[in-house]
């Protein structure tokens, strides 16, 4: 028993120095040797784990690969939410820019702080005081219109009311002059269904009270301010007319004006000073408005010219297809009357599946002559017209 | 051990293979459990030292035939861990799940000290920072989920007697 177990203790020793006779050679191993026997493993039965290592690195790549993907979605879906509020934002202060170009001077810029408690909806607080020149009573305005009133002054803020403000009153005028009135608030709730649906889709409103019965005012006429009163000078939009209301005073016109301002869009305005106020600002907004209607005139003449040419180009095309059109059908008539004349000179013996074959050939070489005719047309008309964007496109 | 206990200990190796070449990939730790060493420590309490030496030899070659260099230096380190673990098993191991933790810990460091060694890949600071730092680690690492693993099988395991 004794012996038996000393012999499988050395038969243990002696595979264990077996086991590490073979680990030294395979580390002594030539390089390309060496390289034959792990390629051989690794395609036996090494095979299957590597295969099996192969899939869990690939799930993992995958699921990090998914990661990356719902994190860019994330950050594209926030950039697009993002593009619309400064396009906005770009587009006011350009508008903001060309405003202060045409104003030359006694203006402050200033961010519009609004706040957002109920009781905030009608106050602006603007970030200028008294240390950048605003004073009490001074006019808030942006590159549409009338914005409001500064009420409160401190030395790094001020704040304004809006035109939304009960307290807010404006003498105003219709832009041929033929109307005058006192441009207010919109308080009264609305009584008949137009005016609700204003209502509901406008917050801000104003009413235009005091107008002469004889005066009418259509739809869409802008109201200015008027200059009467003192604080606001003449030639300020103060709205556009919405549709004429029903009130009380049977002796004169009310009529409810949209805003030419939204406060809920307003970042920065304009505040002006005394000086400017009394100097006048009408011809500010009439050339801005001017400038405007250009720009539109200017684009729409732009878009009126592309249009022709776009039409010039395709009637072109068509005209060449035409023609080819009518090549073709020419050639495919004349091609028909030979096939029939030979057709009736074949001799009698002839048989009719020669003939018939004869047809079929001269049928495909008509086709492929109309398709070389139809590709060179298309062609053609390709090259005139790369032609023409080409010598378009090249500016002196 | 008769044929039922080896024919678990077989399933619960293929199971440790298994999970090294599923489990590591995707953990994708730099100091990640060597669920090889765990499933040899399994096979050299449960057999002969010479069979023991035979296995890691083997598993050893096959992690050899995978890496870049060193070719022999897995086996070499496996054999000798195996054979060990194997011879030791009477004296030290029994049925203990903290001193078979202590063993793989052991056991994980003496393999990446062995194999950092034969391979000659880093030499200097960064092979000291690699041996008491980074393969202590991943030997502390392979000793938990070692025990975790015994603590786990342990009504399915049965060890050898002595």
């Amino acid at each position: 028993m004794a012996r038996t177990s000393r012999f499988t203790a050395q038969v243990d020793i002696w595979i264990f120095i077996a086991c590490l006779v073979l680990s030294l050679i395979a580390l002594a191993l030539p390089a390309n040797l060496r390289e034959s026997v792990a390629g051989t493993l690794r395609r036996s039965f090494v095979a299957p784990m590597l295969q099996l290592q192969k899939s869990a690195e690939r799930w993992r790549s995958a699921y990090l690969a998914s990661d990356r993907v719902e994190l860019r979605k994330d950050t594209l879906a926030l950039a697009a939410a993002r593009v619309p509020t400064l396009e906005s934002e770009n587009d006011r202060l350009r508008a903001l820019l060309g405003f202060g170009a045409k104003l030359q001077w006694g203006f402050i810029p200033a961010e519009a702080l609004q706040g957002r408690g109920r009781a905030e909806d009608f106050t602006v607080t603007l970030s200028a005081g008294s240390n950048a020149g605003v004073r009490e009573h001074s006019l808030v305005v942006a590159p549409e219109g009338i914005v409001g009133l500064v009420q409160t002054v401190d030395p790094t803020m001020s704040l304004a009311i809006l035109f939304a403000h009960p307290d807010f009153r404006v003498s105003a005028i219709s832009a041929n002059d033929s109307a005058f009135g006192i441009v207010q608030p919109h308080t009264t709730s609305g009584s008949n269904t137009q005016e609700a649906s204003y209502l509901r889709s406008e917050r801000y409103l104003l009413e235009m009270r005091g107008v002469p019965f004889r005066a009418t005012l259509k739809p869409g006429a802008i109201i200015y301010s008027s200059g009467l009163g003192g604080i606001y000078p003449k030639g300020i939009p103060v709205g556009v007319v919405l549709a004429e209301i029903k009130t009380s005073e049977t002796w004169a016109r009310t009529y409810l004006l949209r805003p030419a301002v939204n406060p809920t869009e307003l970042t920065s305005v304009m505040i002006l000073t005394p000086q400017r106020a009394t100097k006048g600002v009408a011809s500010v907004w009439a050339d801005l408005g001017a400038v405007d209607s250009a720009t539109k005139r200017i684009v729409a003449a732009g878009d009126s010219l592309a249009r022709r040419s776009a039409s010039a180009e395709a009637d072109a095309r068509r005209a060449a297809i035409d023609a080819s059109a009518h090549a073709l059908a020419d050639s495919t008539r004349r091609d028909s009357l030979s096939r029939r004349d030979s057709t009736s000179r074949a001799p009698s013996g002839v048989p009719a599946d020669s003939v018939a074959r004869a047809r079929v050939r001269a049928d495909s070489i008509a086709s492929a002559r109309i398709r070389r005719l139809r590709r060179d047309s298309i062609a053609a008309t390709r090259r005139d017209t790369t032609r023409r964007d080409t010598t378009a496109g090249v500016r002196p | 051990m008769n044929w039922g206990a080896t024919a678990r200990t077989i399933l619960l190796c293929a199971i440790l293979i298994l999970l090294h070449y599923t489990l590591r990939p995707l953990l994708a730790w730099r100091a990640s459990p060597d669920f090889l060493i765990i499933a040899l420590l399994l096979v050299s309490v449960r057999v002969r030292p010479g069979l023991a030496a035979v296995f890691g030899f083997v598993v050893g070659l096959a992690s050899d035939s995978v890496a870049l260099s060193g070719f022999g230096a897995g086996a070499l380190a496996m054999t000798l861990i195996g054979f060990s673990w194997s011879r030791l098993k009477a004296v030290f191991f029994a049925d203990h799940v903290l001193l078979n933790g202590f063993f793989l810990f052991l056991g994980k460091w003496a393999y990446e000290v062995l194999m950092h060694l034969m391979e000659r890949r880093i030499s200097g600071t960064e092979l000291l920072l690699q041996l008491f730092v980074w393969s202590a680690l991943s030997a502390a690492v392979t000793a938990v989920a070692g025990v975790l693993a015994l603590m786990a099988l342990r009504p399915v395991l049965e060890t050898r007697g002595t």
